[in-house]
């Protein structure tokens, strides 16, 4: 349920504009249904999560005479940034971005560089064929790779070992679930920079031919600039993304030992929840998560928005 | 023409190109290669040739395993997809509609905070709305997933750019002066103007559902409510004590992805516009 | 919410009834969706139980048990298997309210779901008469602060399977008694098989080693009035976690995932001609190698090697059947345990199917699973008085603890960093201190 989009409203054409119109209760009415789902499913989770992330369970003696629920303030929240297992995962999603961000923003970009130029042939089925992994459900992607991955199992690995090249993925799973993130996403993102592309005016390109700027120039300096405030919203969705990573872990968590039961975020919260009965841990490291998505979607969107304000001031 | 440097030729460009797309279909030619193969062949490796078909009997035992469960679940996910997507197009046209056409106090601000659940990460919820539904005894029922699937922040923002490319308002202007109410107009103007919107927010909707494990995951217990993704996952880790579930699980997958594909395939202008509606402001 | 609303009121006010009558709503769709699971159906006829568990062949217990009684009828449903989601699943339908009245719980979790208030104390159904016919070693796993909480279905005596061919080709002609020649025999087989190795250390699996160092007479848990001694990192576990680090140090075991791809393939290729397992792994492992034709009548079943070379066993796994804390048929649940543990028929149901070949915890029926399991696989050979020997063999006195969910994802997190310079020691280490914490904070007794 990964849904990339820009932060931003979008523009009004001015027909519209001058035939908005108050409409008494039609707009509340129209609102109502995704508004209360809305709360149902977005707000009243959050608001129930930060509550039970406040209370503990405690037993007695040997443990078997039942359990009390009591309060613990922030006690949840201590015991899990205090856990290193739950910081570690934090540090994997650091490691997974550092790889993960480059190599698929580079790919999409070069991708639809590619597709966008004069050269390129067949458009229509390249940004179908590349776009179709993205209609693979991430479980069965995940289950897909892991074959793939596995030595004694894959043609891949084996041609590879015959050409003398080891390939251990499963014993390195942060390229491993990269590589699958890479399939799943770069043709996606690929079909966002290339629209972006078409909408660069011709007289842009055309100024930069007459200046006697080659293809690659006019790409590198002429044509990414101008995309990038898709490349910056593709980023932090990305990033945002990343933040949840579960599905592909969990399927690899099987076949590859080097994936613990808290390799991320998710997963720790998930494990608190689902191994340990532990549902104020669960609750509280799901509260920290959100934070720190909504954190980090808030300086990335700051940051943008002053650099393009910035940018709009040069230009006036 | 500035000169074109050598590495830029057409069959450089093309063969990028080409090479790119053997690594985003490999994978997908591995899957259709592998579901016809039995245990032994898919364990030995021998699995990207066209030999030793054992497609019939993959089929054949998908359909009768456990009482033919895969194809209940194959029909779960076509519920939870087909209707929570379309309800979902539904509830987010109406609001985008709502936000496109009318103005009210408070309105950007309301928006701002529907934009801001799109930053919110979807699974860092599903355990809290895990916790809400144990509570009121959702859990175990097929509410617990469907309403979830109903809720799309970017489909609202999209219904939105939708509306404002679609439903010219010198139109609904004159609907009014004809003195249809509102609800009318939307009904039987607006809606479909923004047919367009609709099958697009529909098909990305239908996407996240048809792919959505965790919530699921999380939710279920009966395996007859079971979507197909958490099916196909309960039966990989069957395998762990009965590999004959190996075949099952990647020609289940292979059926599982069949769906998709020919939506997107036969639905090329609708992700191309929402891809496209989401990247130019 | 289908009338269109027409007056000026403040949109706040439309807001909040909207959202009540979602509300409404919401809850009229819980009460319909939580009224159709766990029906108590109709007072006259049989009462009807619902059980949930994934052992091998409960299904034809089930219909067995059906077809036999009138008073009572069973509802079984087949979960994932307890380490796979069965547990989560069982725990989540608890404190829902909504668990099954019967459910199957490895001997090793019992405790964990005693003390989250899971389970029902059954200790006055089940009768003295009825507690003799078990193993006693079984008994006590059953039995926490001298209450009871289940009935045993398996014991799960260790026994090592191997490539009698392989064992051969390698000049090994007994297989090894102790744990010494266990080592020797490894270092032949890789020389005379460079590509094959006798065993694998299954990272993904503490009981395993858990079942070898009780074999080693350690005890990770002791429950001394009302305070736990917790002693994961023993000397007597040391020794085993030594042994099997200079195993995998010296390259002669694999290190795979059990039932993994990988291991499965290796297994289905000869690159791997052993196992350290329990009883009821001779029916995993049958059904593991039932597609690949060669493996038919190669394997053979020994006596789990041992240090001294006296016979010693722990228990790897077995199940129980439990009741469910808000059971109100909890004697008809018992009933059915009771028939599916201690008479012939309820063994003889399970075992025919096939695929399982565990070891009754009612020692009388070993002959009737013994009769029911087809042993072609092991080209005939008796393997159930392999077990026997091995289930006398058991050492007593073992307890688990009450978070082993905790003790085992710390130590199977600490055997992930086994490729990249960690150790089975270390892993030990961490699962001693994951697990006080554990106690700790959940407000129990601990003394260490």
């Amino acid at each position: 349920m990964t849904s990339r989009a820009p932060g931003s409203s979008p523009k009004h054409s001015p027909r519209a504009a001058t035939v908005r119109r108050r409409g008494g209760g039609a707009p509340a009415l129209f609102l109502a249904p995704f508004l209360l789902l809305f709360a149902a499913v977005m707000l009243v989770p959050i608001g129930y999560a930060v509550y039970l992330s406040l209370f503990t369970e405690h037993s007695s003696g040997l443990g078997f005479g039942g359990t009390e629920t009591v309060f613990t303030g922030f006690g949840n929240y201590a015991r899990a940034l205090g856990d290193a297992a739950y910081r570690a995962g934090f540090l994997t999603i650091i490691q997974y971005c550092l790889l993960y961000l480059p190599v698929m923003l580079g790919l999409s970009l070069l991708v639809a560089l590619l597709l966008d130029s004069a050269l390129a042939r067949a458009k229509r089925f390249f940004q179908l064929a590349l776009f179709l992994p993205h209609a693979v459900p991430g479980i069965i992607a995940a289950l897909i790779w892991t074959y793939l991955y596995t030595p004694g199992i894959s043609p891949v690995v084996e041609a590879l070992n015959s050409a003398g090249a080891h390939l251990d993925l499963l014993g390195h799973p942060v390229p491993a679930v990269v590589n699958m993130a890479v399939w799943e996403w770069t043709g996606y993102n690929m079909v966002i920079f290339y629209a972006a592309l078409q909408a660069i005016p011709r007289e842009v390109l055309e100024a930069a031919l007459m200046d006697g700027a080659g293809p690659l120039r006019t790409a590198l300096s002429v044509k990414v600039p101008l995309i990038r405030a898709s490349v910056t919203m593709v980023a932090m969705f990305t990033v945002i993304g990343s933040l949840q990573l579960f599905t592909e872990p969990m399927v690899l968590y099987r076949n590859a030992p080097a994936v613990v039961s808290s390799w991320t975020p998710n997963m720790y919260a998930y494990t608190a929840a689902f191994d340990h009965n532990d549902y104020g841990l669960a609750a509280a490291s799901s509260v920290l998560l959100a934070l720190a998505a909504a954190a980090l979607s808030f300086v990335v969107t700051r940051a943008t928005r002053g650099r393009s304000e910035r940018r709009a001031e040069a230009t006036a | 023409m500035s000169p074109r440097p050598a590495y830029l030729s057409k069959a450089v460009v093309n063969g990028a190109l080409l090479l790119f797309t053997l690594y985003t279909l490999l994978p997908l030619g591995w899957l259709v290669t592998a579901a016809a193969k039995n245990t032994p062949d898919l364990l030995g490796g021998n699995t990207l040739t066209p030999a030793n078909v054992h497609l019939g009997q993959n089929l054949h035992d998908l359909a009768t395993t456990d009482g033919g469960i895969y194809f209940h679940w194959y029909l779960n996910s076509l519920l939870y997809a087909g209707g929570g997507a379309l309800l979902c197009a539904f509830v987010c046209v109406c609001a985008g509609y709502a936000f496109e056409v009318y103005q009210f106090r408070g309105k950007e601000k309301l928006f701002g905070l529907v934009l801001l659940g799109v930053l919110v990460p979807t699974t860092a919820l599903a355990l809290p709305m895990y916790l809400v539904a144990s509570k009121v005894g959702l859990v175990n029922t097929f509410w617990a997933v469907l309403l979830p699937s109903l809720v799309n922040p970017f489909g609202v923002y999209l219904a939105r750019v939708f509306c404002a490319g679609y439903v010219p308002g010198e139109v609904l202007e004159a609907a009014r002066m004809d003195g249809a109410g509102e609800l009318r107009t939307f009904w039987s103007i607006g809606l479909k103007m923004v047919m367009p919107g609709f099958v697009t927010v529909f098909l990305f909707q239908f996407t996240a559902i048809w792919n959505n494990f965790f919530l699921p995951l999380v939710m279920l217990t009966d395996s007859k409510l079971f979507p197909v993704s958490l099916g196909l996952y309960s039966w990989n880790t069957l395998t762990r004590s009965e590999p004959t579930f190996y075949p099952l699980v990647v020609t289940g997958s292979l059926l599982a992805v069949v769906p998709l594909v020919v939506a997107f395939v036969s639905l090329q202008r609708h992700w191309k516009a929402g891809l496209t509606a989401g990247s130019v402001k | 919410m289908s009338t269109t609303p027409t007056t000026a009121r403040p949109r706040r006010a439309h807001l909040a009834a909207a959202a009540t009558a979602g509300v409404l709503a919401l809850s009229l769709v819980a009460a319909c969706g939580s009224g159709s699971s766990g029906d108590t159906g109709a007072s006259s006829g049989p009462v009807t139980i619902t059980f949930w568990g994934w052992a091998k062949g409960t299904q034809d217990v089930v219909n067995a048990f059906n077809a036999s009684h009138q008073d009572v009828h069973v509802d079984f449903q087949q979960i994932p298997s307890g380490v796979a989601g069965g547990y989560a699943k069982i725990s989540d339908a608890a404190k829902a309210h909504n668990a099954p009245d019967l459910f199957n719980v490895e001997y090793a979790a019992l405790p964990d779901f005693v003390s989250q208030g899971a389970v029902q104390d059954i200790t006055k159904l089940v009768p003295a008469s009825l507690k003799d016919k078990y193993l006693p070693q079984a008994v006590e796993l059953t039995t926490l602060a001298k209450k009871s909480w289940g009935l045993p279905l398996d014991a799960a005596p260790q026994a090592l399977f191997y490539r009698k061919d392989l064992f051969a080709q390698a000049g090994i002609t007994t297989p090894p008694k102790t744990w010494d020649e266990y080592r020797a025999d490894a270092q032949k087989l890789k020389q005379a098989v460079p590509n094959t190795r006798i065993g694998t250390f299954l990272p993904d699996d503490p009981s395993t080693l858990e079942a070898l160092a009780w074999q080693n007479d350690a005890h990770w848990f002791t429950g001394i009035g009302d305070t736990w001694s917790v002693d994961i990192n023993s000397p007597e576990t040391k020794r085993v976690t030594d042994y099997w680090q200079q195993l995998i140090a010296d390259d002669l075991v694999r290190v795979q995932p059990s039932f993994s791809q990988q291991w499965t393939a290796s297994l289905q290729k000869g690159e791997t001609a052993g196992y350290v397992g329990a009883a009821w792994g001779g029916g995993v492992l049958k059904s593991t190698l039932a597609s690949s034709p060669d493996a038919a009548g190669k394997w053979a079943v020994a006596p789990i090697p041992t240090w001294d070379g006296k016979p010693a066993s722990g228990m790897l796994g077995g199940t129980t059947f439990a009741v469910s804390k808000d059971s109100k048929k909890a004697q008809a649940a018992v009933e059915f345990a009771t028939w599916a543990t201690t008479t012939p028929e309820g063994i003889q149901a399970r075992i025919a199917s096939g695929t399982s070949s565990l070891f009754p915890a009612d020692p009388d029926l070993v002959p009737t699973a013994k009769a029911a399991f087809k042993t072609d696989f092991y080209g005939g050979q008796d393997i159930y008085s392999v077990f026997v020997d091995a289930a006398k063999a058991i050492r007593p006195d073992w307890q688990w603890g009450p978070a082993m969910s905790v003790t085992n994802n710390a130590m199977k997190d600490a055997f992930s960093k086994l490729t990249s310079g960690g150790t089975v020691g270390a892993a030990v280490d961490a699962s001693q201190q994951a697990t006080l914490a554990e106690l700790r904070n959940r407000g129990l007794k601990v003394s260490r």
